[in-house]
This record gives structure tokens, C-alpha cells and sequence, in this order.
């Protein structure tokens, strides 16, 4: 059995070995950049105060009013989680908007809740159709609503993008409020051309660049680029919430005074601020 | 309700693989490569019962003469033809040629097909935005209008200008539009990264 001591000295000799049998991946510049933007992400995400007022810029905060109308018209709402999925092949901006829909899924399924009103969640994802029941499980238990949880489904559409545009083109039920949240692409006018049609109301969002022009025409609230990640932080009124826009705000500054610098700098033919950054100047 | 465990557990892996990503170390990489290697696993064994589920849904559904049959047999025919010709003994699997006519011959048609539609659709979308009178829609629309015009093939002086017109316009309105959203789509996914990372949620979650 060893003493304190002894043990103390394996932990520190081990934690030696560790380190002495490692080396950094990136230059010693590179990687202290890299913790530094980190450190200050992560001081601005846990900043506990906020003075930032936030807009609805999708008119999610009229969730409420929607369902309110679907109660009264005895319809259903339909929640359509992209073509991305969280599994399937694709690339890592379109899963992360399939999870920055998944807040915005519990927003409209906890308004649908306490309405009454049953959720059709479109996905072509099977775990994202898993989480999107764990979603709506959450939002009955958080309403107290278990009674009505049965009421709404989850269609897994199935593979590929084009199925879900296909679905939401030819299927005739006619949802009182359509959400259309997450990687939308080529197919997207298909998709929201289906989905509007008929439908009482209409939200989408989606931070794919080459489709905000889709998101425009299919009218109703529209949430462009960087907005639906945006929109996440905007459901609530919770500190932590409000201060990820803060944050991000504070970053686009910081990322405009970066570009606007280098951009004197380089003209001014001091010094090449992208290429250090880059690391295309050495050597 | 906060479920302490699982944000650790997002917040531990998380920075595991932060640290793999900065420090070469070899017992490092081995631990987050079975951290990578256990999320594959979780992710495939659900993927594979959500295809099961699936079946078993529309099977059910037919033997309980319920909900779409069309549909129902449509997706269990699909799923036994590509498990045939997958699975079948001699097969090559995704390499199998009886699976890559499938995919070339049927699917692929298929899909081209819904989107033959789109020209059809974006029609009828751009009417309906100009009739609705909204803005952004009313923008967008004259702003096609504007390019379609300078998109025309004529030859002379004028198609020139035109044509230096549209080369413009592409690289420098429609250019630093562009690259705008996708600075800001790209910080806001880092931020949103971060949270997701961190386990951040709301009370009410």
C-alpha cells in the first residue's frame, strides 16, 4: 500500500511522462490563438449580465397566436427538420442546423402542447427523429400535457433530400402554422413550395447562403444565414440565451476591426495580417 | 430539467477532443478515438433501428389496413430491392452493380424528375411574393428581373457592356452579399458549436 506521498509522487511522474512524450500539432503562435479565442468565447458565453434587446425577426414569439388559430380550425402543425439530418452524409454546417432546430422545435412544440394541438416533425434522419421525440416528450412534460403526447408523430420521410420536398409537395393534410427549420438546398423552393401551400402560417429558417433567395419567395417569417443560430438564443428570456447574442455580436465586430486593420495594413504595405493569420507566409 | 451527467459528459468529451486536436500525444489520441469511435457505433446501431422501425411501421400498417397503402408498399418494396440486391449472396454490397442501377436508374431519374418542377415553382413563388406585396420578395424579384436582362446574349458594343455589367454585379454586390452572410453564418456556428459543446440549454429544456 503506498503512502500519500508516494502517491503523489507516481501521480506527478506520470503526469511528466504524459507531457514529455507530447508535442503540439499546430506551432506554439497558432496554438495560443487558437485557446486565446477560445478563452474569449468562453468569457463572453458565461458573461452573466446582458443589456442586449433582442428582436423576432421569424415571428417565433406569434408561435402562441398560431396554434392558437390551429385549435380553433381543428388542424394539425408541421414542423420540417430540413434535409440535413444529423447522421447522414453531409457536411458539419448542415447537421449543426438540423441541432439549432431542435430549440425551435421545443419553442413550437410547448406552444402546440398547451394548445392542444398535434405535431407532424418531418425528418430524413432517423436520430434526428429520435431526438425530435425526445423534443416533443420534453415539452409535454415540461406543460404538464402527457395526455395529449400521443397525438403527434414523427414521419421519417426516408432517405435523401428530395424525399422530404416530395413529401411536403403531395401530401394533402393542410397544417394550420408550417415550420420549415434546417439545412435547406437545391430542393428548398420544392420543399417550402409544399409546405405553404395551404398552410395558415409560415416560418423558415435556414443558414444555407445559396438559399436565402427560396427562403424569400416562400414568404412569411424568414430567418437568413446566420439567423436561425441567432434565433436559438432569442427563444428565451434566460441570461445565458441573450449573452450567446452578445457574444456573437461582439465577435462580428471584432472579425469586421480584423478585416478592416489587415486590409490598411496590407494596403499600407506594413505588414501581411492574412497571410500571419493564414500561415501562408512562412517560409 | 438540467441533467448535470450528460452536460459533464458533453463537456469532458468535448475538450478530450479539443486537447487531441492541439496536442500529439499517442494515449490521447487512442482515448478520443474511441470517445469518435463509440459516437460512430451509437450513431449506426440508431440509424439501422430507425430503418427497422420504419419497416416495421409500414408493414404494420398494411396488415392493419391503415394510413397510406400505396406509400406503405412503395417504401417496403424499396427497402426489400435494395436489401436484395445488396445482401444477396455474391453480392459486392454498395459496389454491387444490381445496386448501382438501382441507384443511377431509379433514384436518381426520380429526384431529377421532382426538380424539373422547380422552374414551374419558382414562377409561381415570385408571382405570389410580388402579390403579397412584401418587400424583400418584391426586391428579389426585380432584382432577377434586372439580371435576367443583363444576362441576354446580344453582340456589339452593347452586349459587351452588358455582359461587364453582369460580371460586375456577380463579383461585387452579389459577391460581398455572400460573403457577408457566410462570415456571420460562420462565427454564429462557432458560437453555436460552443454551446452545444458547453451543454448550454434553457430551464425549460
Amino acid at each position: 500500500m503506498p503512502s500519500p506521498d508516494e502517491l503523489l509522487g507516481r501521480l506527478v511522474r506520470f503526469v511528466g511522462e504524459l507531457l514529455g512524450s507530447s508535442s503540439l500539432r499546430f506551432e506554439i503562435g497558432p496554438t495560443l490563438v487558437l485557446l486565446g479565442v477560445l478563452l474569449v468565447l468562453l468569457q463572453l458565453v458565461a458573461r452573466p449580465i446582458s443589456r442586449w434587446v433582442t428582436s423576432d425577426a421569424a415571428g417565433l414569439a406569434g408561435v402562441g397566436r398560431a396554434m392558437a388559430l390551429a385549435a380553433e380550425s381543428g388542424t394539425d402543425a408541421v414542423v420540417s427538420l430540413g434535409g440535413a439530418g444529423v447522421t447522414r452524409a453531409t457536411d458539419a454546417l448542415g447537421r449543426l442546423q438540423t441541432l439549432a432546430a431542435f430549440p425551435i422545435l421545443g419553442h413550437v412544440a410547448r406552444a402546440a402542447a398547451r394548445s392542444g394541438i398535434p405535431l407532424r416533425v418531418l425528418t430524413n434522419d432517423p436520430i434526428a427523429a429520435v431526438m425530435a421525440a425526445a423534443t416533443i416528450d420534453a415539452a409535454h412534460a415540461s406543460t404538464a400535457t402527457p395526455e395529449r403526447q400521443g397525438r403527434s408523430r414523427i414521419v421519417m420521410v426516408g432517405e435523401g433530400r428530395s424525399t422530404i420536398a416530395a413529401l411536403a409537395m403531395t401530401t394533402r393534410a393542410t397544417p394550420a402554422a408550417a415550420f420549415a427549420v434546417g439545412s435547406l438546398r437545391e430542393e428548398a423552393l420544392l420543399h417550402l413550395d409544399g409546405l405553404h401551400g395551404g398552410a395558415g402560417s409560415m416560418a423558415t429558417a435556414s443558414a444555407e447562403a445559396a438559399q436565402a433567395p427560396s427562403l424569400l419567395l416562400s414568404g412569411g417569417g424568414v430567418l437568413i444565414g446566420p439567423e436561425p443560430f441567432q434565433a436559438v438564443a432569442d427563444l428565451r428570456t434566460e441570461v445565458e440565451e441573450r449573452t450567446m447574442i452578445m457574444a456573437a455580436n461582439r465577435l462580428i465586430g471584432l472579425a469586421i476591426a480584423v478585416i478592416v486593420v489587415g486590409s490598411i495594413l496590407v494596403l499600407a504595405g506594413a505588414f501581411d495580417l492574412a497571410g500571419f493569420l493564414a500561415g501562408t507566409n512562412r517560409g | 430539467m438540467r441533467r448535470p451527467t450528460i452536460t459533464a459528459l458533453v463537456v469532458i468529451i468535448g475538450l478530450l477532443l479539443l486537447a487531441d486536436m492541439l496536442v500529439v500525444n499517442a494515449a490521447l489520441g487512442q482515448v478520443a478515438g474511441v470517445a469518435v469511435d463509440a459516437a460512430i457505433l451509437v450513431a449506426a446501431g440508431a440509424a439501422l433501428a430507425g430503418v427497422g422501425a420504419l419497416g416495421a411501421r409500414r408493414l404494420n400498417d398494411l396488415w392493419r389496413r391503415r394510413g397510406d397503402p400505396i406509400g406503405a408498399v412503395m417504401v417496403v418494396a424499396g427497402m426489400a430491392a435494395m436489401l436484395a440486391a445488396g445482401l444477396r449472396p455474391g453480392s459486392t454490397g454498395t459496389t454491387d452493380p444490381a445496386v448501382q442501377w438501382l441507384v443511377t436508374a431509379l433514384l436518381i431519374p426520380i429526384g431529377a424528375t421532382l426538380f424539373g418542377l422547380l422552374f414551374v415553382t419558382t414562377l409561381g413563388a415570385a408571382r405570389r411574393s410580388v402579390a403579397t406585396g412584401s418587400r424583400e420578395g418584391t426586391l428579389l424579384v426585380v432584382g432577377a428581373l434586372v439580371t435576367s436582362v443583363l444576362l441576354v446574349p446580344l453582340s456589339g458594343p452593347v452586349g459587351e457592356w452588358l455582359a461587364d455589367a453582369a460580371t460586375w454585379s456577380l463579383a461585387v454586390p452579389i459577391g460581398s452579399v455572400l460573403r457577408g452572410l457566410l462570415i456571420g453564418i460562420a462565427l454564429l456556428t462557432a458560437v453555436y458549436a460552443a454551446r452545444v459543446v458547453l451543454g448550454i440549454r434553457g430551464a425549460d429544456d
